[in-house]
């Protein structure tokens, strides 16, 4: 052991394997009970309301020809015209309100298909990510003298540095080359059609090499215990964290990235006529410019925000169509509050447990940190689940990628909560960390430095969600 | 997110206010920021400029409150708030030239800009 270092024994990086299979489980037990069980059941009420729906237009059908016939003959009376009337119009309440049942059941089915899908998927990837970390980890030579794989160049000086992320970078772009093929591949898997294996190769690649320098990040990181944290030695950020630098620096980047995206839709939103706009008075080309057909509103775009908002031009946004989008920016602020909380309880110097129920769940300094950081992870695995929820009905409902509004709504919001997912990988670790070597005073600027990149993805939504989904 | 004395009247009003830290108080204001940013949507029969202004208003409010304290460049040395503000210039120009361009910009650009232009037959 190097002085500077948390001895980190090999058997240590078995617990992530076990992690691994914990989240596995649970990915399964959630498929099964949510998106076979609960959806099964769902899909049952569905092809009854789907019955019921189908014997409803039949009959206002049925009652609509009789009073047309009848409207038409002149031997029919005033009352049996009026009777009929009466009948066409009931038989139309009943179409509409078993139209009505119909979408609802369809949209519970997919709320409880879509719930359990993706939190399995999330937790495959999430025991995937961990336990093939933890595995090659876990058969690295031991080393007595604790691990210092990150002296590079036999440089005495010890440091915080790390080549991992070259390795990364490399598997990234590995795997991107990949991936027209990869994903026709999977394509054709699921879809049974035929399929050449060897097409996966590129992608295969690159994925290992990832995992490799992920692994290898995690091997250098986990014993880090504070000492030998790089600092610049040079303007502008001279004296600082370079880390810290770093990760500003990133963040600039990623502004840009969200900044292309809010300007792009916000060029598409201004030339096109919307219900709003033309209430407003300020469309200019209506009723000439016509890009999105919609059934029932012809003559305007159809945003996402009108099949969500209350009185959108869609005509089925309700309190509950708002809901997951307004969960998710409720869950995105605690979260990044959850996150605030771990750093300062590790940086915490005089630390004391607080008192009831929140004492029994955080009783030591360590615990409390791997909690709050635990508590932020499944707020951010429900953002992605909600999303995934809110995306599977605005399909169903018509509104799909192959629209202007849906394309540019699909690509932020989409590229908005892959950052979530990413962030969430990388919390994973944060996690394992604050569970194993754990986080204080000395070594908490971890959780900070993540702690930045995770509000910045707060800070996104805060201009994507009104952007995309209240106006 | 290092410790550093509390400063303007944010600050020196809430810091300690019934026992709780900044922290805190800037995540009870952002949730009820929030909240209002949604609640609007139910109040059919906003004008636009008024839905504009209150999505604007709060943004800017919300903005503020996670990058100021939970960001902590409030507080951090000013090389990162001038890192966090260096785009800036260029989301602006952005959204300018590119959000809030005039629909036709690219039917309604002078003839000298268009790929048509020649120069032989135009001077």
């Amino acid at each position: 052991m190097s002085g500077g270092e948390a001895h980190v024994e090999n058997s240590i990086w078995m617990r992530a394997v076990v992690w691994g299979g914990v989240f596995l489980v649970v990915g399964v037990l959630a498929f099964a009970t949510m998106g076979v069980g609960v959806a099964n059941v769902k899909h049952h009420d569905y092809e009854e309301e789907l019955v019921k729906y189908d014997a409803a237009k039949e009959v206002y059908y049925d009652a609509k020809n009789a009073y047309e016939l009848a409207e038409g003959d002149d031997n029919t009376t005033a009352a049996e015209l009026s009777a009929l009337k009466t009948a066409k119009e009931e038989a139309k309440a009943a179409y509409d309100k078993a139209h009505h049942d119909e979408i609802e059941a369809h949209l519970s089915y997919l709320t409880w298909r879509t719930a359990g899908v993706t939190i399995l998927l999330m937790c495959i990837t999430y025991a995937a990510f961990l336990a093939l970390g933890g595995f090659v980890n876990s058969i690295q030579p031991s080393d007595d003298h604790g691990h210092d794989d990150h002296h590079y160049g036999g440089d005495d000086h010890e440091h915080h540095g790390s080549g991992s992320p070259i390795v990364f970078s490399l598997g990234i772009m590995l795997f991107l080359m990949g991936f027209p093929k990869f994903q026709a591949v999977l394509g054709n898997m699921l879809s049974g059609d035929d399929f050449a294996l060897g097409d996966l190769g590129v992608s295969m690649i690159g994925l290992t090499v990832i995992t490799l320098g992920i692994a290898n990040w995690w091997r250098e990181d986990l014993p880090f215990i504070g000492n030998g944290e790089q600092i610049a030695t040079s303007a502008p950020f001279e004296g600082q964290h370079l880390r810290k630098a770093g990760m500003w620096v990133f963040i600039m980047s990623e502004i840009m990235v969200f900044a292309s995206f809010f300007s792009s839709y916000l060029r598409m939103r201004t030339g096109w006529c919307t219900k709003w706009s033309y209430d407003e008075g300020t469309c200019r080309e209506f009723p000439n410019m016509v890009i999105n057909h919609h059934e029932e509103h012809p003559d305007f775009v159809m945003t996402a925000s009108d099949y969500l908002r209350p009185d959108g031009a869609a005509g089925t946004g309700d309190f509950w169509t708002m809901l997951p989008g307004a969960v998710n920016t409720f869950a995105l602020i605690i979260s990044s509050y959850t996150i605030v909380l771990a750093l300062k309880t590790a940086k915490a110097k005089n630390w004391e447990a607080p008192k009831g129920a929140l004492g029994k769940l955080m009783p030591t300094q360590k615990i409390a940190v791997r909690n709050y950081l635990l508590a932020t992870f499944l707020l951010g695995s429900m953002f992605i689940v909600l999303k995934l929820i809110e995306w599977s009905h605005l399909v169903a409902e018509g509104f799909t990628i192959g629209t202007q509004a849906g394309s540019i709504f699909y690509i932020s919001t989409g590229a908005h909560g892959l950052h979530v997912f990413v962030g969430l990988l990388i919390m994973l670790y944060l996690v394992f960390k604050a569970d194993t070597v754990g986080y204080d005073e000395n070594n908490g600027q971890g959780i900070e430095y993540f702690g930045l990149y995770w509000h910045f993805v707060d800070l996104a939504w805060v201009v994507i969600f009104p952007a995309f989904y209240l106006y | 997110m290092g410790e550093h004395e509390p400063s303007g009247i944010f600050e020196k009003t809430f810091d300690g206010l019934l026992g709780q830290d900044i922290y805190f108080w800037n995540f009870i204001i952002l949730m009820i920021f929030t909240l209002a940013e949604v609640g609007a949507v139910f109040f059919v029969g906003i004008p636009l400029a008024a839905v504009w202004a209150i999505l604007i208003g709060v943004g800017i409010v919300k903005g503020y409150g996670i990058a100021a304290y939970f960001m902590h460049l409030k507080g951090d040395p000013r090389i990162y708030t001038r890192t966090a503000l260096f785009p800036v210039l260029f989301v602006l120009l952005m959204l300018w030239g590119i959000g809030l361009s005039n629909p036709d910009g690219v039917d309604a650009l002078p003839g000298w800009c268009k790929p048509s232009w020649d120069y032989a037959t135009n001077r």
